[in-house]
């Protein structure tokens, strides 16, 4: 059975008619089944455990980046896979990078249920499926303690699993969630580049660093703050996630 | 190889670039090919390709499979095949090369050995004895 897991956000009423519209795609798809909203009292771990006990056959998250994390920091290590069908326009950049870029998309990307098998990165014992961030300055870098990196200029480090269309990356490095390596990105700007100027970044292959910034949190996938120090891995194929044709790697 | 997008060339796939605001301190050792146009001190090696930009300042022992250089090393250089010294490079060190190219303007302090060349030599030495 197809588990679609609606945020909470989406209890606001003016989601009503939206909702009724993706309903109604998904029926004429053949694609219905259970639909548990999340809300103060009923968490995410809760359902999917209950859900994947009663042999759920895809979890299917309704909502934004934040929705997503939650569900695959349940989902990881597991075989049932995880569609998207993103809400709104904001904080959705997975989908996008995934090629799901909006609800109609979403529908029909989980009809045809094209699976792959994705790394997901581990920041001390919470998962991240896009990327982590934090800010530039005060932040100290150790790899794998074999060398340091520094930086005095303003900007921020990013960790990417997956890259979404808002950050602009040299044309030299390619992103691959499915390569076993995340890309750790020191940019020396504050402003997220835009207009096809990388300006004064710095890329680095990693699998394994830590990080530690006494006055700054690492941000992961834009919707999760979690303090440092910090110890980053990457976990290799260790989500099955429903992609469209028109994902970014 | 170094070619850049845009130059009508394809574009080279590299795995580590260093900018120029980042200073790397430490044993730094890569698999794939490297853009440094930001600082280094300690070590730099690596199983690819290296550029080294004009405003770089790289304060290692350098290897690599084939370089370019444009900036400052103070260090010595090792490089399997080879080794493009542009106009705007300054080398502290010895060079050990397969094969070389330095252009006018270049500053270059140090000894220079070349794999070839040192063959060539044995086998004129043993020559010369028999």
């Amino acid at each position: 059975m197809n588990i679609f897991i609606y945020d909470s956000f989406l209890n606001q009423k003016k989601y009503d008619r939206l909702l009724a519209r993706i309903e109604t795609r998904i029926t004429d798809l053949g694609l219905n089944g259970k639909i548990s909203r999340l809300s103060l009292t009923r968490n995410v771990p809760e359902i999917i455990d209950y859900e994947i006990k009663r042999g759920a056959k895809t979890i299917i998250a309704v909502g934004n980046n934040k929705t997503v994390n939650q569900i695959i920091n349940c989902l990881a290590g597991k075989l049932v896979p995880l569609g998207i069908i993103p809400i709104g326009e904001d904080n959705n950049g997975i989908a996008k990078s995934l090629g799901i870029n909006s609800v109609e998309a979403a529908c029909d990307i989980l009809s045809a249920r094209l699976l792959l098998r994705l790394d997901l990165g581990l920041a001390n014992q919470t998962y991240f499926l896009g990327n982590a961030t934090i800010a530039n300055q005060g932040t100290i870098i150790d790899m794998n303690k074999d060398y340091t990196i520094e930086t005095a200029e303003k900007g921020f480090i990013q960790i990417f699993n997956l890259v979404d269309g808002t950050t602009k990356l040299p044309a030299e490095v390619k992103v691959n969630p499915a390569d076993g390596i995340l890309e750790l990105v020191v940019s020396a700007s504050d402003k997220k580049i835009i207009f096809g100027k990388t300006g004064d970044q710095s890329v680095f292959k990693i699998k394994n660093i830590s990080l530690y910034n006494p006055r700054s949190e690492l941000i992961l996938d834009g919707a999760v703050a979690i303090p440092t120090p910090t110890q980053i891995t990457i976990k290799e194929k260790c989500l099955s996630v429903i992609v469209g044709k028109n994902r970014n790697f | 190889m170094f070619n850049k997008q845009g130059q009508g060339g394809t574009v080279s796939e590299f795995e580590t670039v260093i900018g120029p605001s980042v200073k790397v301190k430490g044993d730094f050792n890569a698999q794939g090919n490297i853009i440094v146009e930001g600082m280094v001190e300690g070590s730099l090696k690596t199983q690819g390709e290296l550029q080294v930009g004009e405003k770089a300042k790289v304060t290692a022992n350098v290897e690599a499979k084939e370089a370019k250089i444009g900036g400052e090393i103070r260090g010595n250089v090792k490089v399997k095949g080879f080794l493009e010294v542009t106009g705007t490079a300054k080398i502290f060190g010895d060079i050990e090369a397969g094969t070389l190219s330095i252009e006018r303007g270049a500053i270059f302090n140090g000894k220079c050995q070349m794999a070839g060349a040192l063959d060539e030599i044995k086998k004129i030495s043993k020559d010369k004895e028999n």
